[in-house]
């Protein structure tokens, strides 16, 4: 959690704490941006974007709970726009090997963990179909294990609306594992 | 498949488990921190050339007189304002001379009545009759009016025969008493 009183002291224009404001945030950031993307160069500019976005409104945030809400719609937003250059200059993703890596991963122990560059892969496939929305609500709910009402706040869709595109986007994903798996 | 199925739990549990790893923080702070102090230079750089440009503005004795002179351009504004509706005022006043060349404009009817009016009076010297826009009016709606009302003599004569003759017997008994004088 980050404490507010550091985002207090960053605005009076205090680098030092805004790097550590930086450290402490960039991580759960860089998370939503990466499974959003799937693509670690984008993910991290996104966050860095979002880090100079936070600098220059930080007179806005007035508790450490808004604060994180806050930076998840920043990070959405960005993916969204990230998500929207990518639609004309689509990336091409082997189907085949990346089910295969799924395939070996879950049989393997429960435990058992990915590297990043398996895990965009597999997030990549498994939603290349679904909407931006769909997309979003999956990462933060299933991925991220935010609440609904949470997720309507920083997607500012209805609750309703995030249940449908939740229910689509899990239908979709459970579908493509029973095809391929 | 359904979204609850042994193999997408699996499949989402691996991903929930795979946390994106951000090797450093190290990069994205520092290059936020460039983008700010960026972001901060150009906001210095146009706040230095507003300054150079409207700058002298802040000078004491430069604000007074630039002040005095404002004040000075409305009292004359208002000065010249003043002295043209007098003018007017006063044009609106003073009587028109009205000549053939102004008259030129009008229709020949008008110019043929003001002539024989200047003829028939001969009350004023030709082209030294002053007269102002409201008599001109007067004059011209009296000799219309007269118009109107001889042609309504003359009409009430031409249907009435006896009043015809009385009429003819008067007239020219008056020439035969001007004849004798």
């Amino acid at each position: 959690m980050i404490d507010i009183r550091l985002i207090e002291e960053c605005r009076g224009g205090n680098f030092n704490n805004f790097r550590k404001l930086v450290e402490l945030t960039s991580p759960f950031a860089y998370s939503v941006a990466f499974r959003m993307l799937c693509n670690e160069d984008r993910a991290k500019d996104v966050v860095q974007e979002t880090m100079v976005t936070i600098w220059q409104k930080l007179e806005k945030i007035k508790s450490a709970e808004v604060y994180k809400t806050w930076i998840y719609r920043i990070v959405i937003n960005k993916c969204y726009d990230e998500m929207r250059k990518r639609k004309r200059n689509p990336e091409f993703m082997t189907d085949e090997i990346t089910w295969e890596i799924i395939s070996n991963r879950i049989s393997e122990a429960p435990s058992a963990t990915l590297e990043n560059g398996e895990t965009l892969k597999i997030i990549s496939v498994l939603t290349n179909k679904l909407s931006n929305k769909q997309k979003a609500v999956f990462v933060l709910s299933d991925l991220e294990g935010m609440s609904n009402d949470e997720i309507s706040e920083i997607t500012g869709i209805s609750k309703s609306a995030v249940k449908a595109n939740l229910y689509h986007a899990r239908r979709s994903i459970a579908e493509k594992v029973e095809k391929y798996l | 498949m359904k979204p609850g199925s042994e193999k997408y739990n699996k499949v989402l549990n691996l991903l929930r488990e795979s946390k994106p790893l951000l090797d450093s923080t190290d990069d994205i702070e520092r290059e936020v921190v460039r983008q700010i102090m960026k972001i901060n230079h150009r906001r210095i750089t146009i706040a230095g050339v507003f300054d150079f440009l409207f700058g002298w503005v802040y000078i004491g004795w430069v604000r007074r007189c630039l002040i005095t002179a404002s004040g000075a351009m409305v009292l004359v504004f208002v000065f010249q304002q003043i002295v043209i509706i007098r003018r007017i005022d006063m044009l609106s006043k003073q009587i028109v001379v009205v000549d053939k060349g102004s008259l030129s404009k009008q229709d020949d009817e008008v110019e043929r009545i003001l002539a024989g009016y200047r003829n028939f009076g001969r009350r004023f010297p030709s082209k030294t009759a002053r007269i102002s826009e409201i008599q001109m009016k007067e004059l011209l709606e009296s000799v219309n009016e007269l118009k109107i009302r001889y042609k309504e003599i003359d009409d009430l004569i031409e249907g009435d025969p006896e009043l015809k003759k009385l009429i003819e017997k008067k007239l020219i008994e008056n020439n035969r008493n001007n004849t004798n004088l």
